[in-house]
């Protein structure tokens, strides 16, 4: 009986994956899964590869486009506009994005508005001027949103966190293409994601996705759980470091 | 090389770090003061988020008020009576201090009050030292003798007035406890903010308001730098989270090398003539916090994560 039923499983997932093709027309993979952050880390380059096979929405034979976007983890993030007061600069008017990506890299094969029309990007969410930022702060300032939102962007290009059209896809052939992620040493911790779409003719044909982990790891990890979790303590053992060294230094420049 | 800060979560090259170290350790070292109000400017400059570079200075100025204390020490310069006292209001002012930066940090206003706080007070304080240490050359030069001051006449009659005197035997003082509490509180009000330690306020305090006589003061206001600045360490540890023990620790080294050739440097030069130096430095750092704030910004806009996500 149970042989049967595991007979019957089989046949199944058997006839699944006979059909399944269609479906699953792009691969990808990493050269590296998961980034671990150490004293010596400076950043980090991984290799996105990918494969389109044929589907019923057009065999490899076709001429299509490539375009990955990088997402890395949701940050609350706040955005000032410097006000004269009198004589001097301060912080005036901030929006807060309460979810915006710590990192967002756009790269394609080719420039973007040769790929496909401007709505197909809208469509898919593509770009970080069709992504849907919340922002908190009154009605009064939604007039001003899009401007702090292309002041967020700025800024964090200028970080080389946000990375639109800077790197590129290459297409090997054969359905192959291969992209280099760069990501900089102020990359922040946690969870990304990556897509990739195929286009074709302009239309937008498949997607599929592929998670990245970001975490500090050892010591720097244990570091700043640390200085999280118990602060009191943390504080303590800086200021018990600092007490010793400055000691051990009085006694040594004493006699020197 | 480059190692990456756990807590200011950047990467930066060791030597680069050391060697800011060193360059203020051979300025702190010469002039005989702590150096947080270059260091801390220095953090900032070279991209170290203010709030960071505070909390980690406060921490760097610990080390080096230790071995300046022991230093010290050893040669009977500490009064460890109005030491303690003006710890006592070192401590509250110090809590002030980091739970005014706190509030501001959450309205945004920090970078503002840290670079008010030192145009205001290094922009005074380095104007009056540098004024007075010009006359003292240059009636040097004339061959002019200042008339020699009155023990009995060191203090104004409205200090006399004040109540709860206790005599402090090292510094040959009767006065109010209130007067350096007062001032030990004004201190550390500004280490909190500022992240130094507040000997360019303290020591002219402890001469011209308290009277003191001048082989203690430097000794016992680093003696109490250490409790004001270990107190302000662990309040931005717990509040912020901001303390980089990485940093302060490469920070320290280099300061500490730098420290020792600084000395001898320093014992080349006048006494009048490193004072004017001294105050011509302090002033120039408050002149360029003070214009900072005053010049058209080249960003107009400044973005920043807010604390409190999981990381």
């Amino acid at each position: 009986m149970m042989r049967k039923a595991c007979s019957l499983i089989a046949l199944t997932v058997m006839l699944f994956l006979a059909l399944a093709p269609a479906a699953h027309a792009l691969v990808l993979d990493l050269s590296n899964k998961r980034i671990e952050i150490r004293y010596s880390f400076d950043g980090a380059d991984i290799i996105l590869f990918g494969t389109v096979g044929s589907s019923a929405a057009g065999s490899i034979n076709d001429p299509f486009d490539v375009v990955v976007v990088v997402r890395g983890p949701e940050e609350a993030m706040i955005v000032r506009r410097k006000e004269k007061l009198g004589f001097i600069w301060i912080n005036g008017e901030s929006i807060e994005f309460p979810a915006a990506p710590g990192y967002y890299a756009v790269a394609a094969n080719r420039p973007l508005n040769e790929i496909a029309a401007t709505n197909e990007f809208l469509a898919t969410g593509i770009g970080f001027e069709n992504l849907h930022l919340a922002f908190e702060g009154g009605a009064r300032r939604s007039q001003t949103v899009p401007e702090f939102k292309q002041a967020l962007f700025d800024l964090r290009t200028s970080k080389g966190l946000y990375r639109q059209e800077e790197d590129s896809v290459t297409m090997i052939g054969e359905g192959l293409f291969r992209m280099d992620v760069h990501l900089p040493a102020n990359v922040p911790v946690g969870e990304f994601q990556i897509d990739a779409y195929v286009f074709q003719n302009g239309q937008f044909k498949v997607r599929e996705r592929i998670p990245l982990v970001v975490d500090k790891e050892g010591f720097e990890r244990a570091v700043f759980n640390f200085a999280h979790e118990s602060p009191f303590l943390y504080g303590l053992m800086a200021v018990v470091i600092a007490l010793v060294a400055g000691w051990v230094a009085g006694v040594v420049g004493k006699k020197s | 090389m480059t190692l990456y800060l756990p807590i200011a979560e950047l990467s930066m090259n060791i030597f680069f770090i050391i060697g800011m170290g060193a360059i203020v350790g051979f300025l702190s070292g010469m002039f005989g003061v702590g150096g947080g109000f270059l260091m801390t400017p220095l953090l900032i400059f070279s991209g170290i988020p203010p709030i960071i570079a505070v909390a980690t200075e406060s921490n760097e100025i610990t080390a080096a008020s230790v071995s300046g204390a022991l230093a010290h020490h050893r040669r009977g310069g500490v009064d460890m009576k109005m030491g303690l006292v003006l710890v006592l209001g070192g401590a509250v002012g110090a809590l002030i201090g980091v739970q005014t930066l706190t509030i501001l940090k959450a309205l945004g206003q920090e970078d503002l009050i840290i670079k008010l706080a030192y145009f205001l007070f290094l922009g005074t304080v380095g104007f009056l030292m540098f004024w007075e240490s010009v006359r003292a050359i240059v009636r040097q030069r004339s061959g002019y003798i200042p008339p020699p001051i009155n023990r009995e006449d060191r203090h104004k009659a409205w200090i006399h007035k004040l109540p709860f005197k206790i005599r402090f035997r090292k510094s040959r003082l009767y006065i109010s406890i209130l007067l350096p509490i007062g001032i030990g509180m004004l201190v550390g009000v500004l280490s909190g903010i500022m992240g130094v330690g507040g000997g360019f306020i303290m020591v002219p305090a402890m001469i011209y308001i308290l009277g003191m006589p001048t082989n203690v003061v430097v000794g016992t206001s680093l003696f109490q730098i250490i409790f004001v600045t270990s107190l302000a360490t662990i309040n931005h540890s717990i509040n912020t989270q901001s303390v980089d023990v990485f940093l302060a620790v490469l920070l320290l080294t280099g300061a500490v090398i730098g420290a020792q050739v600084g000395v001898r440097a320093g014992a080349k030069l006048k006494g009048e003539q490193l004072r004017a130096l001294l105050a011509l430095m302090v002033v120039l750092v408050g002149i360029k916090m003070g214009y900072d704030l005053i010049a058209d910004p080249a960003e107009m806009y400044t973005e920043a994560s807010i604390e409190g996500g999981g990381h």
